[in-house]
């Protein structure tokens, strides 16, 4: 995850200043929950990402689109930037969509970070970011095995089972 | 040594292959169906005059349980927390903390053993394992995994030394696990196998990810950070495994 991080660390500096700017002048605050955690085991089960729809909206829409959070405190700073959370419009590229988010305080950008390629070809560019189980398909073997974990049986149901055969070899 | 022992419902197989007197593991063997039997007695809900059952019944508060019973309730509650609700002791109605007490006491009886000296054995409590140490042969343990169609068939096959190794799946007893927030029996996962450091929470996971359905299976990739391997079957046959699940060669 790690490292994907650092992978998209160019890009997103640059997309961070753009929307950090974006932001300056950017006029409707409306308060929005805080933005989504880097949460990739959890967003990948949604087929379509909100943000993947806006995505498709020109540069110009995107500017409403990035709120500062309620954990903004409004107040600007020197720079003219307002201190809080801020979330960029997703954007898409040919490995999936980013969405930015930026923090500010003190009228300065002291963090960014983005959600990542969240679909399933991203895979292919981002494999440690998602910690993903790997599909196969399900075998059907016999082994020499000294227990068989499965879901529970019965007493009833024990003397039909694999540990019972077992059991019954090492008694 | 190797005893299976009817208790809790179902039959708890025990194998102790350290090279000790067999009066010895004859002792560790008996200490541990004790236990076993005492944590049935007193977490069973199907007996009346079990502490769950008068606890359920409002004759005695929680606060004057027995240590073990708070324990076990604390841990539900942490369960509950950790796996977005999955998890739940009252998925069903009244308390019903089974699904924790099964792997917990097995977690508990393999400690027992240790500190009796058995480092190497291997405790199956009707299909949730905990191993320790080497088996006879004085390599790992093998613990097959239920192939969830085929009963006289595995799936795969683990080498485990000092891991639980625990499976949920609808194939045995049909459905007995309940996704919370719909009520509707689990649908999505057809087995779900957790391998981790602790019985008791492998065994709770496994339920809350049949519970979640196929949504259980990004829940279960993210819990390898902590440990704890997966190893899963669709309802479709799709299997999905995570990359430190220590198979057998």
């Amino acid at each position: 995850m790690r490292r994907s991080t650092a992978a998209a660390v160019g890009t997103l500096t640059g997309a961070a200043l753009i929307v950090g700017v974006r932001l300056s002048v950017s006029a409707p605050v409306v308060p929005t929950a805080a933005p989504p955690a880097v949460d990739l085991a959890n967003s990948r089960q949604d087929a379509d990402p909100e943000p993947a729809a806006s995505s498709t909206k020109k540069p110009s829409s995107k500017k409403p689109t990035a709120k500062p959070t309620e954990d903004a405190s409004g107040e600007a700073g020197g720079s003219g930037l307002k201190n809080g959370i801020f979330k960029g419009s997703a954007a898409k590229n040919p490995y999936g969509t980013i969405q930015v988010s930026i923090k500010v305080a003190g009228g300065k950008i002291t963090a960014a970070d983005a959600t990542y390629p969240v679909t399933g070809d991203s895979a292919t560019i981002n494999p440690p970011a998602i910690a993903a189980l790997k599909q196969s398909t399900v075998k059907a073997q016999s082994a020499d095995v000294d227990a068989v974990s499965g879901a529970t049986f019965t007493s009833a149901s024990y003397v039909k089972s694999l540990q019972a055969a077992i059991d019954q070899a090492t008694a | 040594m190797h005893h299976a022992e009817h208790v809790m419902g179902t039959v708890v197989s025990i194998d102790l292959a350290d090279n000790l007197p067999q009066d010895d593991l004859r002792a560790m063997i008996d200490d541990v169906c004790g236990w076993l039997h005492e944590v049935d007695r007193r977490f069973s809900t199907y007996r009346d005059d079990s502490e769950v059952s008068r606890l359920r019944r409002r004759e005695i508060a929680a606060t004057d349980c027995s240590t073990d019973m708070r324990h076990v309730l604390e841990a539900c509650a942490d369960l509950w927390r950790e796996t977005d609700g999955y998890f739940d002791a009252y998925a069903a109605g009244p308390l019903d903390p089974s699904g924790y007490v099964k792997g917990w006491s097995v977690e508990v009886a393999s400690a027992r053993l240790a500190e009796a000296g058995s480092v190497n054995h291997c405790v199956n409590a009707g299909g949730d394992v905990r191993a320790r140490g080497l088996s006879g042969t004085g390599a790992p343990w093998r613990v097959g995994i239920r192939h969830p169609w085929e009963a006289d068939k595995l799936s795969w096959v683990l080498s485990v030394s000092d891991q639980a190794v625990a499976t949920s799946g609808t194939y045995e007893r049909g459905d007995h696990v309940f996704n919370p927030r719909t009520g509707a029996p689990a649908r999505g996962l057809r087995s779900v196998t957790v391998v981790g450091p602790d019985l008791a929470l492998a065994d709770a996971y496994a339920t809350a990810a049949l519970a979640m359905g196929e949504g259980g299976i990004a829940w279960l990739a993210k819990l390898t950070a902590e440990g704890y391997d997966s190893a899963l079957v669709t309802d479709d046959g799709r299997a999905f495994s995570s990359a430190g699940l220590p198979a057998a060669v």
